[in-house]
């Protein structure tokens, strides 16, 4: 008997030494997707999180940022295994709303406490019916770069504040054999960021809106939403100094043939200024500077992309969901005090912060000026505005939209056509999904 | 026993069909069951049954008209140029001088390659700053400056025909010649004797006996035409407009980018439908059953 009870604490103490060293050595994977960007960088950042969470192995999966978002949705469909990935705040009404990614404070009530320390239009893009989806990847802006020595040659000494002025820069360029096509843009129909130029654009009008307080199109004539397409229309075909190319480009091609010493001024994200301004990456490096919006307002579209976690990473189960949360705090949040990843993003590549604090990083602000202007750039964030319209339809009229702006800069519409279509298509979206 | 050597012979083919049934008949079921739902996955907790609801949406839409007229030219130009083109390549590889052989072998490379590759070259040839065929039209003093052929509606849709016979022409030549080599000689010179022409060997000789390839060329042509989606959405992505955006580019985008899977599978039948269509066309048109 006592033989019997020896041998049964003996194999339960085994038992349980057994289950804790299993425990112990228990290994959670994360399923990690991005866009293609900064690569070799997001693989450094891994690696070094791995090493401060052991029992945490990320598998990271990246696809090009043309087809991340169709990507994404084919992943959720079909439920491949995606715990944690980028998103943006265009998609994030969408997303949310088929209960594709869930919001961030329900598991990790902490996170709230960012908000304070982020930029307005950064949290408003990361808010979907009053929660917090997402903690910034980055944040940036639309902003307004020019080619100071072109504009030397053709004998101004400051870039235009105006869009006018910006027209009559633009023709002497053209006139003096500077540049053929001044101005250049991404407007390829399948580039994202071609709503978002476009939207900066209306907003340097004053009461520059796209839609009002009840979602409502504000695309009647003489607005600013009109103004907009006009000023498109009239650079690309009244004074010819918008490159016809800008329909077919992404933002990398028109990144490499402004850098080329193609054109004087693009509208585009500012980070592109960082590569811009590296002689590793081109010749005319030093040559391209950032100006505030030309316009009546001066203001701009800014935007969020951010990290977010999946409802596939919350059926996993509890052990997965602390596994996101430390993911998520590492990549977004601070590890230390000090938000590490998102300061290396702005230190190595350019990108700019949701986090505010970061401005006040002498590191992070001499690395700004190296390729940019802090002051020029503190001062446009004040101006940035979130992007209006985000509804789980936005992404459906945006498409339509792009297509509408592209016939009307061809001439097989009228502007007043192309608006009054998006306008309709619009309201049909939204007593639909209304409707529902 | 017959009827056992039958049942027997069932038996033998059911597993092939049957997993060729589920790799296809069951996709293609539930393509038309989804059809007929309401099912927007930004709206996931409503799936109302619509019945043709999706499919009266889809033909009604703003795009429908314009893109099935979009989708016809570029498979009509496409299938006539192909064939044409094949048609004559075939002729030029039939006949006999040192390299032919080589040539059929090398000429099979662009159909090799993916769509989606040989829509990424030929965006690069046609690229407005550093493209080959606008370096070659200013050194030749075609053009004063390089054009920028993808961003105007008509040049668009030219560029994409141009990349799609490049990829698809090779294997029309390839069917061509192997039913040139399948006429028989006598009957040439039979024609020539009688005192017929090139063309009236072509027309009496050549053509009455290739009508089976052509058929062919021109089903499997018109069904690659019709449903390109991978050179469309590399080259242009649909655009500029929706200048080149074909049916099988919005029920990509009805899918995928506007979440609407009813209307996506919708479209999708209503592409086969009509793929259908004009195939039953084609064998009516070209009447194989007068040829022998």
């Amino acid at each position: 008997m006592l033989r019997k009870s020896v041998f049964l604490v003996v194999v339960l103490v085994v038992l349980g030494l057994g289950f804790n060293a299993f425990a112990a050595d228990k290994t959670i994977e994360l399923n990690f997707i991005s866009w293609s960007y900064g690569v070799e960088t997001v693989k450094d950042n891994i690696s070094k999180f791995e090493a401060l969470y052991p029992n945490i192995k990320v598998s990271y999966s990246d696809f090009s940022w043309f087809d991340y978002h169709d990507i994404a949705v084919q992943r959720f469909l079909a439920n491949t295994p995606t715990d944690v990935m980028y998103g943006s705040d265009h998609w994030l009404q969408e997303w949310a709303a088929a209960n594709w990614i869930v919001p961030l404070e329900d598991y990790f009530p902490d996170f709230k406490n960012y908000e304070k320390e982020f930029a307005p239009y950064a949290v408003e893009g990361m808010t979907y019916q009053g929660k917090l989806y997402g903690l910034p990847y980055y944040a940036d802006m639309v902003v307004f770069l020019y080619n100071k020595e072109m504009l030397k040659k053709a004998g101004f000494d400051n870039p235009p504040q105006t869009l006018d002025e910006l027209v009559e820069q633009s023709k002497v360029l053209k006139e003096k054999g500077i540049c053929k096509y001044p101005l250049a843009l991404c407007f390829a129909k399948n580039e994202g960021q071609s709503i978002e130029i476009f939207t900066s654009l209306v907003y340097s009008f004053a009461n520059g809106n796209m839609f009002d307080a009840d979602l409502n199109p504000l695309f009647e004539k003489d607005g600013a939403v009109y103004k907009a397409l006009k000023f498109l229309y009239e650079a690309l075909n009244t004074y010819e100094i918008l490159d016809p190319a800008s329909l077919t480009w992404g933002e990398i091609d028109l990144v490499k043939s402004f850098g080329a010493g193609n054109h004087a001024f693009t509208f585009v994200n500012k980070y592109n200024l960082a590569e811009l301004n590296n002689p590793a990456v081109t010749n005319l490096a030093g040559q391209f500077s950032i100006a505030l919006f030309p316009g009546e307002t001066h203001s701009c579209v800014g935007f969020v992309r951010f990290y977010c976690m999946t409802n596939m990473a919350v059926k996993r189960g509890k052990d997965v969901i602390d596994a996101c949360g430390k993911f998520l705090n590492y990549f977004g949040g601070k590890t230390d005090g000090t938000y590490v990843v998102p300061k290396r993003w702005a230190l190595e590549k350019g990108l700019g912060f949701a986090q505010l604090p970061l401005y006040d990083d002498p590191e992070v602000v001499n690395a700004i000026n190296q390729w940019g202007n802090v002051d020029i750039e503190k001062e446009q964030a004040k101006l940035a505005r979130a992007k209006q319209g985000m509804t789980p339809f936005y992404g459906t009229w945006d498409i339509f939209m792009r297509e509408q702006i592209h016939k009307a800069l061809l001439k097989e519409i009228s502007i007043e056509d192309a608006l009054s279509a998006s306008a309709k298509y619009w309201n049909d979206l939204k007593q639909k999904f209304g409707k529902k | 026993m017959f009827m056992r050597e039958q049942r027997f012979s069932y038996l033998l083919i059911f597993p092939a069909v049957a997993l060729i049934s589920i790799f296809t008949i069951y996709p293609l079921l539930y393509a038309v069951r989804t059809s007929l739902y309401d099912i927007v996955l930004s709206m996931p907790f409503m799936k109302p049954y619509v019945g043709v609801g999706n499919y009266q949406a889809v033909l009604g839409s703003y795009y429908f008209r314009g893109s099935l007229l979009n989708t016809l030219v570029y498979a009509g130009m496409s299938v006539c140029l192909v064939t044409l083109l094949g048609l004559g390549v075939s002729f030029l590889l039939n006949s006999p001088f040192r390299v032919s052989g080589v040539l059929r072998i090398l000429i099979l490379f662009p159909w090799a390659i993916p769509f989606v590759v040989s829509g990424v070259i030929w965006k690069w040839i046609f690229n407005s700053s550093y493209g080959v065929f606008n370096g070659l039209l200013y050194t030749l003093g075609i053009v004063d400056s390089y054009v920028s052929w993808l961003s105007h509606p008509f040049y668009a849709k030219l560029c994409l025909v141009t990349a799609h016979i490049w990829k698809e022409m090779p294997f029309a030549s390839i069917l061509f010649l192997a039913g040139l080599q399948a006429v028989p000689r006598e009957l040439f010179d039979a024609c020539r004797v009688d005192g017929g022409t090139s063309w009236s060997v072509f027309r009496y000789v050549i053509f009455p006996l290739l009508r089976p390839v052509l058929l062919v060329v021109v089903i499997y042509e018109t069904m690659i035409g019709i449903t390109t989606f991978d050179l469309v959405y590399v080259m242009t992505g649909g655009g500029p407009g929706d200048s080149t955006s074909l049916l099988s580019w919005y029920t990509y985008a009805e899918t995928f980018k506007f979440l609407n899977l009813g209307k996506g599978a919708a479209l999708s039948i209503i592409l086969a439908l009509l793929i259908l269509a004009i195939i039953i066309g084609y064998i009516r048109v070209i009447r194989l059953e007068e040829v022998y």
